[in-house]
């Protein structure tokens, strides 16, 4: 493949994702990805069904799936015990499924702790329950941070913590996953579990912010 | 820095680093990049490079290139090289196929 | 009821995790090359065990060179104080950390 000036000069802005124009020629990773998906296929490792297949699954998990998990731990105690004492456990009795072969811990905020995921090695997320990582969680100012100043990540995202809570990291590194059970907001006892699932967003389920009673949420 | 730490810390080991802002903008992915997704979940489900031979590669690309390279990018070239050490094909196969991809591409290209 | 074999059963080597939930244990010193899952900020850090991880998983640095295979061992979620992890640590003194570590990495203290 010829050196291509256009591609040397992508190598320092590589967190913003200029806007793609699709009549483009694909770059040189995108040739990358289909010739060792093309080699792989000729042979006979992997078919284009099982990427087909995948690709399916991957869009089926989106954060409303964690958000359909709490809004039944809000509302149905005996399956909230279930689901703290296992996380996986209780998301596959609501047929989600762990494709990726992870467990799961449910971590409960309350009144006197908040917790906060990260993975500082990689990009470790509860991708069955959530779906893909926003890219601040990929990238090192969130993976850095986190576990030595996570008062301040939390206040870039407006969340002030008291100091009387506890803060409360989770470091995500190898076979667990971890999923945040926000707290419920006050004024929604008489909601029902698909109203209190509309509230329940992914940031509240990484733990950057809590669960509140936005416009967007109010019935 | 020591030169020990250049071999005994990763370069994706940054818990506690400084680091600046969090840059909160997000891209919705491109096709090429969630098939690269659903290539390293199928070769992890096949044992074929599994979850954590996949982040060793990353680590194996060196700071310099992890620091310059993007995420799915880092993945892909990953993938290759792991997949010459365990023999799925060798580097020339792959040239030779990355030249049909591009003048197969460049024939047909995308519609809008 | 209870024979005299069932009660007789004994474990081999790793079958059972070797710490309970509220020992003190502390991550080994030691600085691997080549592939590690335990970040260096946690290296000769002590904290407490808050959670046994069922079951017991196959070590994930020896998984990082492809073998699929290998002795399973316990992971297990420890609790480490921040003020502990980090000299002149900001937050609040309550504030912790939790993380997962394969046994092979712990010390009895």
């Amino acid at each position: 493949m010829a050196s291509d000036p256009h591609s040397q000069g992508h190598s320092h802005d590589h967190d913003a994702h200029a806007a793609i124009s699709h009549d483009e020629a694909p770059g040189y990773y995108e040739i990358m990805e289909t010739a060792v998906r093309e080699l792989l296929m000729a042979k006979g490792f992997i078919t284009a069904n099982d990427i087909r297949h995948q690709i399916e699954v991957l869009d089926s998990r989106t954060p409303a799936l964690g958000a359909a998990v709490v809004a039944r731990a809000w509302t149905d105690p005996a399956f909230k015990s279930r689901l703290l004492a296992d996380g996986r456990a209780g998301c596959e009795e609501l047929g989600i499924t762990f494709y990726d072969d992870t467990q799961l811990i449910v971590l409960e905020n309350s009144e006197s702790v908040h917790n906060l995921i990260v993975c500082t090695l990689c990009s470790c997320y509860p991708r069955p329950v959530l779906g893909l990582p926003p890219d601040w969680y990929k990238l090192k100012p969130y993976r850095a941070r986190a576990v030595i100043e996570p008062r301040k990540v939390l206040a870039e995202f407006g969340t002030i913590i008291p100091d009387d809570v506890e803060v409360r990291v989770s470091d995500s590194t190898a076979v667990i996953r971890y999923l945040v059970l926000p707290r419920r907001p006050a004024g929604t006892e008489d909601w029902t579990e698909q109203d209190l699932a509309g509230l329940v967003t992914r940031d509240a389920m990484i733990g950057v912010i809590p669960v509140t009673l936005n416009d967007r949420g109010m019935k | 820095m020591s030169t020990q730490d250049f071999v005994s810390r990763l370069p994706n080991d940054i818990g506690g680093f400084a680091a600046g802002p969090i840059d909160r903008a997000e891209h919705e992915l491109e096709p090429w990049e969630k098939r690269c997704h659903a290539l390293a979940d199928v070769l992890d489900f096949k044992k074929m490079i599994n979850t954590e031979e996949k982040r060793k590669g990353v680590e194996a690309l060196g700071e310099s290139l992890i620091g310059k390279l993007p995420y799915y990018e880092r993945w892909i070239v990953a993938f290759a090289n792991i997949s010459f050490t365990k023999g799925y094909f060798t580097p020339t196969e792959l040239a030779e196929k990355m030249a049909e991809v591009e003048s197969r591409t460049a024939a047909e290209p995308k519609p809008l | 009821m209870n024979t005299p074999a069932l009660s007789a059963v004994r474990p081999a080597l790793f079958e059972r995790p070797s710490f309970a939930v509220g020992d003190r244990v502390r991550v080994s010193q030691r600085a691997p090359i080549g592939h590690y899952r335990v970040p260096i900020y946690l290296r000769g850090i002590a904290g407490v065990v808050a959670r046994i991880i069922e079951p017991a998983f196959v070590d994930n640095e020896e998984e990082g060179y492809g073998r699929n295979a290998g002795s399973k061992r316990y992971y297990y979620r420890v609790a480490f104080a921040m003020t502990d992890l980090w000299n002149g640590y900001t937050g609040s003194p309550n504030d912790e950390l939790q993380i997962e570590i394969i046994e092979s990495w712990l010390e009895q203290i």
